[in-house]
């Protein structure tokens, strides 16, 4: 059961993160909402390398232990991390732009494109 | 090593053009124009080389099960040739446009020029996820490049669905990494048969949403129209004409590699998700007044279409995609450019007061005329060859509510397109003088805009003439096979 505990905390971050995306009103709280999402994926590949009791994926490092932990996903990750960054700093300057323009961060007020 | 640069090249050009900028504040035309030349020419001899042999570059001499391997195919060529002719079409536009001085655009274009070649030929499902991120971002600022509100609100709205569409593409990467312990697609396609059924569900659903969600098909569609309208005109063909059909392949990669033998609801639920593109597409578009906006909606009608082809699962509806995809990116390619133009001369997007141009500006309405004759599909022109294979094919995989979609679809894209026209050479209010109209807009001929909606034009009814000879169409039809042969694309990789 204990094992299960990442993946049970990875679904509660991406439930979070959904529920922000969908149903929050402001700007600043959809982009935690996506930073959320993020971290829910970034967090389940980390823990599925994850061995109990490995250490670092680096043989000179390692030291006496026979498991390491899975280094593949470890790098996904960091690429993921990187690629996030880039969204999130996009995301939050084009957000200050529409506060600039709209002197507002509510949804329903900025929403001028339909149909 | 041809297929090395094909990604390499644009991304040199991407980070030379800032240290340019800082020798010379306005960069020469000439000099972007070179860049562009040998971009595009590096992704043509890739897809030179995957046509005729297809190719496999192992980065660094690993062996595929860890290293990250490029694969050149006959549909990654397809797809290559497609990207190559619209993005030159799409930068010849912008250079005539802006000219050289805004450097950042440029740098952004060469930045999409490489990741979409780095997507359209990757074999690793990591590897395509990353190019698929830069691919994004650099979508994201183009559509958000002019500043203007529109622009800002469009651009965040494509970021976010963009963004949650990437994570659904993660998690299906972290699924399936999970699952197999490996990345590579042509292993994936082997060990994929052998995964239980539960699991690969949440792969296939994941995968798919994801891919969706990027493509832009109907129910995930919100951010299609307003990127596509609200950028400038020669993004808005890019993003139409290309982006769209890099997401295309990259859907239709993944499934038939992953999911042809082991999944077939993934085929089943691209079916339906293109039917509803389709009619949903054809439906928004009657509705609206904005004449970009219609664009963009027939967009998401014809990406339902394509989605129709895919969805057959066999080789005759992977060619007849593959065939409407390239004809899609000719014809919208065309239509944004002639609208953008006559839009910003009039300064206007209003189709109702889009009034008089026959007069004004023929050769623009009569490239129009042409293109949006393709699009609706009247017999002699390429869009009806591309509607007639995907009905045939779809009605050969037995499903015929697809193939009557299509054709009511046509009747209702006839009745918009129709609208648009009627207004075009409808008589001018020249007597009434507007304030904003007589300010002079225009600011010079835009006479390379005007060739590639010509050329496009011709081209469009040469593919449709072609297509009638049982050679062409044996070159369409290979392509096909090649997108479902996976057996063959796992031995190119291995080298089995």
């Amino acid at each position: 059961m204990t094992g299960n505990a990442p993946f049970l905390v990875v679904g509660i971050i991406f439930f979070l993160g959904m529920y922000a995306i969908l149903f929050e009103r402001n700007l600043i709280k959809i982009a935690i909402g996506i930073t959320l999402l993020e971290a829910s994926a970034n967090l389940l590949l980390i823990v599925l390398g994850y061995r109990t009791g490995g250490s670092i994926p680096v043989y000179t490092l390692a030291g006496g232990t026979r498991t390491m932990v899975l280094p593949t996903p470890q790098a996904l990750t960091l690429t993921a991390i990187v690629i996030g960054l880039a969204t999130s700093a996009l995301l939050l300057s084009l957000i200050i732009l529409l506060y600039r323009h709209y002197g507002t961060l509510d949804v329903r007020e900025i929403r001028r494109l339909r149909g | 090593m041809t297929l090395v640069l094909a990604i390499v090249v644009p991304l040199v050009a991407a980070f030379l053009i800032p240290v340019f900028h800082l020798a010379r504040k306005t960069l020469p035309v000439s000099l972007i124009g070179i860049m562009g030349l040998i971009s595009l020419s590096a992704s043509m001899a890739a897809a030179y080389a995957g046509w005729f042999s297809p190719e496999v570059s192992l980065l660094g001499g690993w062996a595929p099960e860890i290293g990250i391997v490029l694969v050149a195919d006959r549909l990654s060529s397809a797809f290559l040739l497609i990207t190559g002719i619209g993005s030159g079409a799409a930068l010849a536009c912008a250079l005539e446009k802006f000219g050289g001085g805004p450097w950042r655009f440029y740098a952004i274009f060469f930045l999409l020029l490489g990741s979409m070649n780095g997507i359209l030929l990757t074999g690793d499902l990591f590897n395509l996820f990353v190019f698929y991120e830069i691919f994004s971002v650099a979508a994201y600022l183009l559509v958000a490049f002019s500043m203007s509100w529109q622009a800002l609100e469009a651009g965040l709205k494509y970021l976010v669905l963009g963004t949650i569409g990437a994570l659904f593409i993660l998690l299906g990467t972290a699924f399936t990494f999970m699952a197999t312990g490996i990345l590579n697609m042509a292993l994936l396609s082997e060990a994929l048969v052998s995964v239980p059924r539960e699991t690969l569900t949440a792969i296939s659903a994941c995968l798919v949403l994801g891919l969706t969600i990027k493509t832009g098909a109907f129910p995930v569609h919100f951010w299609l129209p307003d990127a596509h309208s609200s950028a400038q005109t020669a993004v808005s063909a890019l993003l139409s004409g290309v982006l769209v059909k890099v997401s295309i392949y990259a859907l239709m990669r993944v499934c038939f590699l992953f999911f042809l033998e082991t999944n077939g609801t993934v085929f089943l639920a691209i079916t339906v998700i293109g039917s509803l593109s389709a009619l949903g597409g054809h439906l928004m578009a009657l509705r609206q007044d904005d004449i970009k906006r219609l664009l963009a909606y027939s967009t998401v009608a014809q990406i339902g279409y394509i989605l129709i082809g895919v969805g057959c699962a066999s080789a005759a509806g992977a060619a007849a995609a593959v065939f409407h995809s390239f004809n899609h990116m000719l014809m919208k390619m065309g239509l944004f450019i002639a609208a953008g133009n006559v839009s910003d001369e009039k300064g206007t997007r209003e189709i109702c007061k889009l009034t008089g141009l026959w007069k004004e500006k023929p050769f623009w309405v009569l490239g129009f005329t042409v293109l949006s004759a393709a699009i609706v599909g009247i017999p002699p022109l390429n869009g009806f060859m591309s509607k007639w294979f995907i009905i045939l094919s779809s009605a050969g995989a037995g499903t015929v509510i697809p193939a009557l979609v299509i054709a009511a679809g046509t009747v209702i894209s006839a009745a918009y397109y129709l609208r648009v026209l009627s207004a075009f050479v409808s008589p001018g209010e020249s007597d009434q003088e507007d304030p904003f109209k007589s300010s002079p807009r225009k600011v010079r001929s835009k006479i390379v805009s005007l060739t590639i909606v010509g050329s496009f034009a011709m081209f469009c009814l040469a593919l449709g003439i072609m297509a009638f000879s049982p050679f062409s169409r044996e070159y369409f039809s290979s392509i096909g096979r090649t997108a479902v042969d996976v057996g063959a694309y796992v031995g190119l990789v291995t080298g089995r």
